[in-house]
């Protein structure tokens, strides 16, 4: 950890190149500045103007006439916005919280086996390989109530009587979708973790063990404070992700039963292209970028003051 | 007729055999009134000559029937234009998944599609977004001539025409008339007769489900919620374009179609079907009665999908007190893309899609009403299906969709209506919500 610590003071240090080398290595880097500027920038500062205007469609592009704060002003009166965000709050904490748990056991469990590595390794990889799209609408075949393979299992196993209609009812449709999405995307964390993993000296592992430590002892102060950088970024990206939820419950219940399952995502997509309401999208779209940057701020400061704790 | 209000709905009543007749009503909402009119920006152009039309065009479609319609029109058409190439562009089966990536690509300023076959239910919104060039401003008012009357009003938005009618479309109960005949039971008439010959089929084994119908949450679902709610006596806006949606008249619409559930009737997963889950439930031979449009007559006698071949009957939608009940108005439409390089080609295209011949093969082959008027009442037309000598017979009802704001309203309607058929809120709290949030779609300051 000394090391890192003392890269980046390095980094912070006053540069010894001359003025005229600094400007030259800026103009070098301008053009992908900006290109970063045109592809990023610009549109996401742009859905900032729109979301502050009234947009009309027309022939010839957007009519845009100010609105100062009106669209959010909707925003905060509207329930049906309120229950997005909570439920796009709730589906993230959930899923990203079970897929780190449940990523960091599998990737424990391999990185312990020799033989079969490799091959657990591909198998892990499918689920995350899988496009979405086609992934939600194989779930929506398991869960389907009619035909649905599961319930066809639960049924031969006499667990239930009759199907159950897994997409049908609110909550057993989120929970439905929050398994779909922990079996798509816990490879992800486990690839990550692995990773992590890996990068640990064995040293520390039999200098821990030279001082009596056990697995149990070696794992919380060996293995999770080396692996805390990996989880942080594991974590803030499957933040990231979960908060911007789209193609799962757009193909696997449409956002129903009801509004059940309608995430900010969806929501901003049926504002924005269906209803063509471009302003009052855009400002769903921003709220929800805030969302996420106030969530991963959190996520980062609780989890450093957890790592933190074990480390004492 | 007299129990429906003008402005909510505009009603059309079939005259001869297969001849539509739309009286639209006179849709006068404030929010109408203070939405802002769009630019006619074509409206000095003069009709355009297409006769010697040339060049390639993308017709955008969804799969209407799933049994290659699209592709036999395109064929027949570039026969018959040498000089016309016809790229067909796939869209999404799902109208709401349609709308919104034509609004994106042709918002975007896109010159592709040049035609797209789009929604009866499109014309206010599209219009007011000026996604769909006026064709009134380029189309002599003779070409209009053509149509069964009432569609092309249905296309009207404040006074120009913005889409051609391609065919039409309307609810019809689905019958197993084997089921029927084996237990000795009439075709229902009523919804409480219907329920009640459901159970009883399901009670003798014959048959795993009673009624099979569109429940999930989308577009469809407000199609089927309309007929119980017309039947009803109630409405989803009134004439001033307010919402009245929290009605007795729709409390009683909706605990119906929930009983249907809660009683067995319907499967549970009612609630996640839309038209393709339910027709395969049918097709299978798992229900007795099925609601669906008038394609699902080809489809259930086709060998390949359906093993209900030959042992199926079709009529009108039952109604609450007897005789015949309400069917939802549906359809499409041909529209041209504002931004299209080539509206010369695109209106011999809709001018061949419209005529004669492009309609006979629609109704013969593919079972579609079709929108011309001289091919709907061609007796050999009303003789290719079953479902065309219905027509005379039905009440219809259509969505209020004479409004910019209608996906609001309609969305406010299906998801609600959706919660209650799942069983998350009681339908009372349901309508509540749903009127709340037209409230908001219809005041100034729009849906949400």
């Amino acid at each position: 950890m000394d090391a890192t610590v003392e890269q980046h003071r390095g980094a912070k240090r006053r540069s010894d190149l001359g003025r005229s080398d600094r400007r030259s290595g800026y103009l070098m880097l301008l053009p992908a500045l900006l290109i970063i500027g045109a592809i990023t920038i610009f549109p996401i500062l742009y859905s900032m103007y729109m979301s502050l205007n009234h947009v009309t469609l027309t022939q010839n592009g957007y009519l845009m006439s100010f609105n100062a704060g009106a669209n959010y002003n909707i925003l905060l009166h509207s329930p049906v916005y309120w229950y997005s965000v909570e439920f796009t709050v709730m589906y993230a904490v959930v899923t990203v919280i079970v897929e780190l748990v449940l990523g960091l056991l599998i990737a424990l469990a391999i990185n312990n086996v020799q033989r079969l590595k490799n091959i657990s390794l591909v198998i892990m990889l499918v689920p995350w390989a899988l496009i979405t799209v086609i992934s939600a609408q194989m779930w929506g075949y398991i869960y389907n109530g009619v035909y649905g393979v599961l319930n066809y299992l639960l049924q031969s196993m006499h667990i239930i009587q009759a199907p159950i209609t897994w997409l049908g009812t609110s909550s057993s449709a989120i929970i439905a979708m929050m398994v779909a999405d922990v079996w798509k995307t816990t490879p992800f964390v486990v690839i990550i973790l692995l990773g992590g993993l890996q990068m640990i000296p064995e040293e520390y592992y039999e200098a821990a063990y030279m001082d009596g430590a056990n697995r149990w002892q070696s794992f919380w102060k060996v293995t999770l404070p080396l692996l805390r950088g990996s989880i942080a970024l594991a974590g803030l990206f499957r933040i990231l992700q979960a908060f911007g939820v789209f193609d799962l419950p757009f193909v696997l219940t449409g956002g129903g039963p009801g509004n059940a399952t309608q995430s900010l995502a969806i929501l901003g997509y049926q504002i924005l292209f269906q209803d063509l309401q471009f302003g009052r999208g855009s400002a769903i779209a921003v709220s929800t970028v805030i969302l996420v940057l106030v969530v991963c701020l959190v996520f980062l400061s609780a989890f450093r003051s957890i790592v933190k704790g074990g480390d004492a | 007729m007299k129990k429906l209000h003008k402005g909510a709905t505009f009603a059309v009543a079939m005259l001869g055999l297969g001849s539509l007749v739309a009286g639209c009503g006179t849709n006068t909402g404030s929010n109408q009134a203070s939405a802002p009119a769009p630019t006619t920006t074509t409206s000095t152009s003069k009709t355009v000559n297409f006769s010697n039309a040339s060049g390639t065009i993308v017709w955008a479609a969804p799969p209407i029937t799933h049994t290659g319609l699209r592709n036999t029109l395109i064929a027949e058409f570039e026969k018959q234009y040498p000089k016309i190439k016809v790229v067909l562009q796939n869209q999404s089966n799902s109208t709401n998944t349609n709308s919104a990536s034509l609004s994106t690509a042709i918002g975007g300023g896109s010159s592709t599609p040049d035609v797209y076959m789009g929604d009866v239910i499109w014309p206010a919104q599209f219009a007011h977004a000026q996604l769909a060039l006026p064709l009134s401003t380029i189309l002599p008012s003779s070409f209009w001539s053509r149509f069964t009357n009432g569609l092309v009003q249905g296309a009207t938005y404040k006074g120009q025409i913005y889409a051609a009618p391609f065919f039409a479309d309307s609810g019809f109960l689905y019958y197993r008339k084997d089921l029927l005949q084996k237990a000795h039971l009439p075709v229902p008439t009523t919804w409480a007769q219907l329920k009640q010959e459901a159970q009883q089929l399901q009670k003798q084994g014959l048959v795993k489900y009673g009624f099979v119908w569109q429940g999930a949450s989308y577009e469809g679902l407000t199609c089927d919620f309309t007929e119980y709610l017309a039947d009803a006596g109630g409405s989803v806006l009134n004439a001033q374009g307010q919402p009245t949606i929290d009605s007795s008249q729709a409390l009683k619409a909706l605990t119906f179609m929930r009983g249907l559930i809660t009683s067995g009737v319907s499967p549970n997963s009612e609630d996640t079907f839309k038209e393709s889950q339910s027709m395969a439930v049918f097709d299978q031979g798992n229900a007795a009665f099925l609601r669906n449009w008038t394609y699902a007559w080809a489809n259930s006698q086709n060998p390949s999908d359906s093993q209900v071949v030959g042992k199926v009957g079709v009529t009108v939608l039952p109604s609450f007190n007897g005789g015949s009940g309400y069917s939802s108005v549906g359809g499409w439409n041909l529209y041209v893309n504002p931004h299209s390089k080539n509206v010369a080609a695109d209106l011999a295209f809709i001018n061949w899609m419209t005529g004669k011949q492009a309609q006979t093969t629609l109704a013969v082959k593919y079972s579609e009403l079709p929108t011309n008027a001289s091919v709907a009442t061609d007796p050999a037309t009303q003789n290719a299906s079953p479902v065309f000598k219905l027509t005379s017979k039905m009440h219809f009802v259509s969505r209020p969709d004479q409004t910019p704001n209608y996906p609001q309203i309609s969305q406010a309607l299906y998801s609600n209506v959706n919660a209650a058929l799942s069983g998350t809120v009681s339908p009372s709290k349901a309508l509540q919500d749903a009127q709340q949030q037209m409230k908001q779609a219809v005041s100034t300051s729009g849906g949400l």
